[in-house]
């Protein structure tokens, strides 16, 4: 009898103590790397119930891939930190446990940054929890504006301007090239978004799934017109579709870069020329709306325990919790999810010291919010953007003068290629 | 005839292991693309709807498709030229008697030792068309920028390149064996003919290589239509627009970013008949021409 109650005891004290470890897989590399370690770490020491286990598996679209497989073979993580165009994928998926769902009742998600709330919920609810979110802003070597006998503190703020400020930097020699832009496809998109235009029918496809993309439209071509003369000037380097761009900027092979705020952090650190920050250019002649939100938010995967999806909801808890986003924030240059973070940066100077963070939220918060910039939402995004990239990357190529011509028929092409996925994404899940 | 085992059950026993592996490796991957192809599949997997030879007409018509045919093309003969000619002249040199011989021939050969993500990020750093060394000298010298990320005959030149080199140690170790192999008398007597070194090369070299040169064919156009995935990926990820998108590269997009599982396997369908008509005609064409001594 004795020996019964022993061995009870004992497995009774193992599963009081065991811990209940949570699986997360992320894409964050280089410094954002340890940024996150260092989040996960912070909440595993702030209890004794629950273990998060943070995995790096690799780029946006390689980490989708991987938790897609898993999730089909049962061996999925809890949580999965899915990139923005992976929204409508996620939502269709059957796979997901919304996070309105998971928390508890009456949890205050008003506290949550507004754009960032707009772009993940669907009917006022909130489905992915926000974890680091960007929006692109221009970028510019002071230096190399002062050699060219720019002002320095003077980053162009129109299409028009920007193009006559490259021309300057490269024929006076101050810089090889003007600017090159980080996920081209998310700037051609960020364009729609502060410019007001829809990027895809059914405003976005936030009201029913979009079956048409618009981007082909006067407005995409303007663009594209506008990139091409650029590209052949020498004022536009292409810089490759993801982060490589920022190479040519820290190596001052070009004066102005578009990137993500995400960038914010790496670039101040590494450049050896003096940053400064801006808003998008703009084109004149359109009216204004407003960045988009880009980066990555955390879904919940189904198919775990009820005690696992409470561990899940702690831990979520705890990355919007104002100190811990707050440090993120400093870390990384992704927003702050919530208000509160917000203020309390605002309250401790932060800002004041660091102007170049503040660009993002000046820009975000001085739009419109109107429904051409909370984000757009398409089947199969994934592989709309990867067209979009490409279409991208033949027009920077083009040599001819027959801009209007070349712009048109390169969108179209791409337009073509991305109704079709749009389609075969809506005779699969229904519209 | 005779009866090497004692007993019937043996051999089999012996061979199951690898039967194993190829069936589970080979055979049911084959056999589920082949069923994947007639399906559309949601990303999750939860819907799935037949659709016949929906994914096979779709992939004739579509002009990426084609496109992607034609560079793939273009890149295997390039990379199986460069590579088996590069590969022969560099065994002969190495097959001399050098002072510091095993130096040199570590040095060509160790290139395949190298996986194709890091090969493929040794060439991607030197033609970095900011900060590579190659874009460097370039640009000293002639004055002229190079930007591989927005020329497509750039790209898929550097990508040959990279490609080529990274098999070169791969053919240099056989030739290098084929060379061994090849009597020293005959060679001597050539020379007591008068023969000269270039006559020998192409008269009795090459034509005692050629069992060498045609297994070496084989497998470099394998390895161009199939084995650089990992280059491509880390080089140029198939750009710039779709000028590095090889039929893999155009795969892996459709299957594993895109998500479209039908459709990818039904191009890994069609990759591999035509591979496979590929190799049975090169048996049947070249092997003629084979001389093995």
């Amino acid at each position: 009898m004795k020996k019964i109650l022993v061995v009870v005891l004992v497995l009774l004290s193992v599963v009081a103590f065991s811990k209940t470890t949570i699986t997360f897989w992320h894409a964050m590399s280089g410094s954002n790397l340890t940024a996150v370690d260092n989040v996960v770490k912070g909440f595993n020491e702030s209890q004794n119930e629950i273990e998060v286990v943070a995995q790096f598996t690799g780029s946006y679209a390689e980490t989708l891939t991987k938790a897609i497989a898993a999730y089909r073979t049962g061996t999925h993580p809890h949580i999965v930190q899915v990139y923005e165009v992976g929204l409508q994928t996620m939502l269709d998926s059957g796979a997901i446990l919304p996070v309105y769902q998971l928390a508890e009742p009456g949890f205050d998600w008003g506290d949550v940054v507004t754009p960032i709330l707009n772009y993940y919920s669907v009917n006022d609810q909130l489905y992915s929890m926000p974890f680091n979110s960007s929006t692109a802003i221009l970028y510019y070597n002071k230096d190399i504006f002062a050699a060219a006998g720019l002002d320095p503190n003077k980053p162009p703020s129109t299409f028009d301007e920007l193009y006559e400020m490259g021309k300057k930097i490269v024929q006076s020699g101050a810089s090889q090239g003007g600017i090159s832009f980080g996920w081209p496809a998310w700037v051609f998109e960020q364009m729609h978004a502060t410019h007001a235009q829809f990027y895809a029918n059914n405003q976005n496809g936030r009201e029913a799934k979009a079956s048409q993309v618009l981007f082909n439209g006067e407005f995409g071509q303007k663009v594209f017109i506008e990139w091409m003369k650029w590209a052949q000037d020498k004022v536009f380097v292409y810089g490759g579709r993801e982060y490589s761009a920022n190479t040519a900027f820290l190596t001052g092979q070009v004066a102005m870069l578009i990137q993500s705020t995400s960038s914010v952090g790496s670039i101040q650190k590494t450049a050896s020329f003096n940053v400064g920050t801006s808003f998008l250019p703009r084109m004149e002649g359109y009216p204004r709306g407003n960045s988009v939100i880009g980066g990555a938010t955390i879904w919940v995967l189904k198919g775990k325990s009820e005690a696992e999806n409470k561990a899940v909801w702690e831990f979520l808890k705890y990355i919007i919790r104002p100190e811990v986003s707050l440090q993120w924030h400093k870390s990384t240059g992704y927003f702050p999810s919530s208000n509160t973070t917000v203020k309390l940066l605002m309250d401790e100077g932060w800002f004041a010291s660091q102007p170049n963070h503040l660009t993002a939220f000046l820009q975000i918060l001085s739009g419109s919010n109107i429904p051409e910039a909370q984000g757009v939402r398409l089947g199969n995004f994934v592989a709309i953007r990867d067209v979009v990239d490409s279409a991208v990357e033949k027009a920077v190529q083009y040599k001819g003068k027959d801009y209007e011509k070349e712009a048109k028929r390169i969108l179209d092409d791409a337009a073509k290629e991305c109704n079709n996925i749009l389609r075969e994404y809506i005779q699969l899940y229904g519209d | 005839m005779q009866r090497r085992f004692p007993n019937r059950v043996l051999p089999y026993i012996l061979l199951s292991p690898s039967i194993v592996i190829v069936i589970i490796f080979l055979i049911v991957p084959t056999v589920q693309s082949i069923y994947m192809s007639f399906f559309r599949v949601s990303p999750f997997g939860d819907r799935k709807f037949f659709v016949g030879f929906e994914n096979f007409t779709r992939l004739f018509q579509s002009s990426a498709y084609l496109h992607s045919l034609i560079i793939t093309l273009i890149f295997a003969v390039l990379v199986v030229l460069i590579g088996l000619s590069l590969g022969t002249v560099i065994a002969v040199l190495l097959n001399q008697k050098l002072r510091g011989l095993f130096v040199y021939r570590t040095f060509f050969i160790w290139t395949y030792a190298i996986s194709p993500a890091i090969a493929g990020t040794i060439w991607a750093l030197m033609f970095n068309p900011s900060s590579g060394p190659i874009v460097y000298i370039i640009r000293s010298i002639t004055g002229i920028g190079i930007n591989w990320m927005t020329d497509r005959n750039l790209a898929l030149a550097v990508v040959v390149i990279a490609a080529s080199w990274k098999m070169l140690g791969y053919n240099i170790i056989f030739y290098l064996a084929g060379l061994q192999a090849i009597p020293e008398e005959l060679l001597e007597s050539a020379s007591i003919d008068g023969a000269s070194g270039v006559t020998k090369f192409f008269k009795i070299i090459l034509p005692l290589l050629s069992p060498t040169t045609f297994f070496l064919l084989i497998m470099n156009m394998l390895y161009a239509f199939f084995d650089v995935f990992g280059l491509i990926d880390i080089m140029t990820k198939g750009g710039p627009g779709d000028a590095t998108e090889l039929l893999v590269y155009k795969l892996y997009r459709d299957g594993f970013i895109s998500m479209n599982t039908g459709f990818a396997s039904a191009q890994s369908v069609v990759l591999f008949v035509f591979v496979a008509i590929l190799t049975v005609l090169q048996f049947k064409y070249t092997e003629r021409k084979v001389f093995y001594g």
